[in-house]
């Protein structure tokens, strides 16, 4: 699956966050804009092992440090269209991102319920600030013209806008069922609206 | 104009995520009124993530970790152009069904639902964004002695937090507290015998403090407040209250309210 995409495994990347700052910002509004594989392995490379370095100190565990990892790096993939070059750099959005996560996992790792959880205090992963500036999707898509565009959705986000939609479960029971983070859940179904969107516009 | 402020090391204690929740609750909804300190904690934020990520990865042996993690992050976008497992029987239901639950999840829209403002004797109390998510979590207001009306917010992890709202001429009996008590003023002024607060001040109180809180303000005071155990009531008649103080400041079942001898 990684063919064709390099993880620059052989060059150790020294650099210093500052020193590519422009780099990665580039790199991000690509992912977001164009899905594009090849900039986030760039993004990747630079930042999963530093993650992981700080994640090793912050959960003193190899299994739960790799897992910060993978949610914070998913959460770049997915979300990188809420990152705002003009509201900071590229690694001070990620570290807010594993800060968030860091502290949801402990939350939950101590059994706390009830609690104030990370989007309380730091919403850095809200689609509400990205999103009001635009119609809610559904209301842009006609009951007929999606019908026979469903079927060419990715199995993986049909999985969940079924599940949502017709099962009526909601968003965090198909995460457990799943056993994918919530985030995961969020941006399947943003992207999936999404692209029976762009299907819809391609076919006007 | 705000003299009371959050100490540089709780601020980077919030940003970095290791302040209790409920401490970090206040700092946030501070940082919200607070354009300094918003900026500090941007600032902090900026310096932690230079630190974390400053260090130069070392080691290559997990990297097929990293493979397969890569892989895993970015397979969501396969196109299942061969798998058709999961066909819907009627796909247009499927949109009816779309359409219904979206209208559902708009009618719950936190910005729909979520008030901004609390109307409290015929004013309205604009609050910080931090605390407008918690408006909904919001218990009934009480009214209590001495012109005084509680609200209180369950944050779990045996802490409460209250909103307390002082009419003019309002006051809370002289106490002290056996655990900290922080308090963010949203709007309003109040004074306690140590000083004179003002919207915003962020105070925060222990057992080496004794207060009398009481407002004068034509406004009245409206405060938030979280305490992690039951005030004391040092003095007059109040004392009296003190085996039944859970009925002002009730804390969770399961912890008991002593009584001191003094």
């Amino acid at each position: 699956m990684l063919i064709g995409i390099p993880l620059d495994q052989k060059r150790n990347d020294t650099r210093q966050p500052k020193e590519c700052s422009a780099e990665m910002s580039a790199h991000l509004d690509t992912v977001a804009k164009q899905r594009c594989k090849v900039s986030f392995s760039k993004v990747f490379s630079y930042f999963a092992p530093r993650l992981r370095s700080y994640a090793l100190k912050q959960m003193g565990n190899e299994a739960l440090a790799m897992e910060l990892v993978q949610d914070t790096m998913s959460n770049v993939w997915q979300k990188a269209h809420l990152f705002n070059s003009e509201k900071g750099s590229p690694s001070t959005w990620i570290f807010t991102i594993a800060r968030n996560i860091r502290f949801d996992m402990l939350r939950k790792l101590q059994n706390r319920k009830e609690d104030v959880c990370s989007d309380d205090l730091w919403p850095v992963l809200c689609e509400q600030t990205a999103d009001t500036k635009t119609a809610p999707l559904d209301e842009q898509i006609t009951l007929e013209q999606v019908g026979h565009y469903f079927d060419d959705l990715p199995v993986k986000q049909k999985k969940v806008i079924e599940a949502i939609y017709i099962s009526g479960k909601s968003q965090q029971e198909v995460a457990d069922e799943l056993e994918i983070p919530l985030g995961t859940v969020k941006s399947r179904t943003r992207l999936a609206l999404q692209r029976l969107k762009d299907m819809l516009k391609e076919h006007d | 104009m705000i003299k009371l402020h959050p100490t540089d090391s709780d601020l980077v204690d919030f940003v970095e995520g290791t302040l209790s929740p409920a401490k970090s609750l206040l700092v946030s909804a501070h940082c919200d009124m607070c354009n300094c300190c918003r900026e500090k904690s941007e600032i902090f934020t900026e310096q932690l993530a230079s630190k974390v990520f400053d260090e130069p990865e070392q080691s290559t042996s997990i990297l097929s970790d990293f493979v397969n993690m890569f892989s895993e992050i970015t397979e969501d976008e396969e196109l299942a152009s061969t798998n058709n497992n999961g066909i819907l029987a009627n796909p247009s239901n499927v949109l009816q069904q779309i359409i219904k639950n979206e209208l559902r999840d708009s009618r719950n829209h936190p910005n729909l639902t979520k008030s901004d403002a609390l109307y409290l004797d015929g004013r309205k109390f604009i609050l910080p964004k931090t605390l407008i998510r918690f408006t909904d979590r919001l218990g009934e207001w009480s009214k209590l002695v001495g012109k005084l009306w509680q609200a209180q917010i369950d944050i779990g992890n045996g802490q409460l937090a209250q909103f307390i709202y002082m009419e003019k001429d309002g006051s809370i009996p002289e106490h002290t507290h056996k655990g900290n008590e922080l308090t963010l003023v949203i709007d309003g002024e109040f004074s306690d015998g140590i000083s004179q607060y003002d919207s915003g001040d962020y105070i925060n109180l222990n057992s080496s403090h004794t207060h009398t809180p009481c407002t004068a303000s034509e406004e009245g005071c409206l405060v938030f407040s979280v305490i992690d155990q039951p005030l004391y009531f040092t003095s007059g008649w109040a004392k009296l209250v003190n085996p039944l103080s859970n009925l002002y400041f009730k804390v969770n079942s399961g912890q008991s309210i002593s009584i001191s001898k003094s």
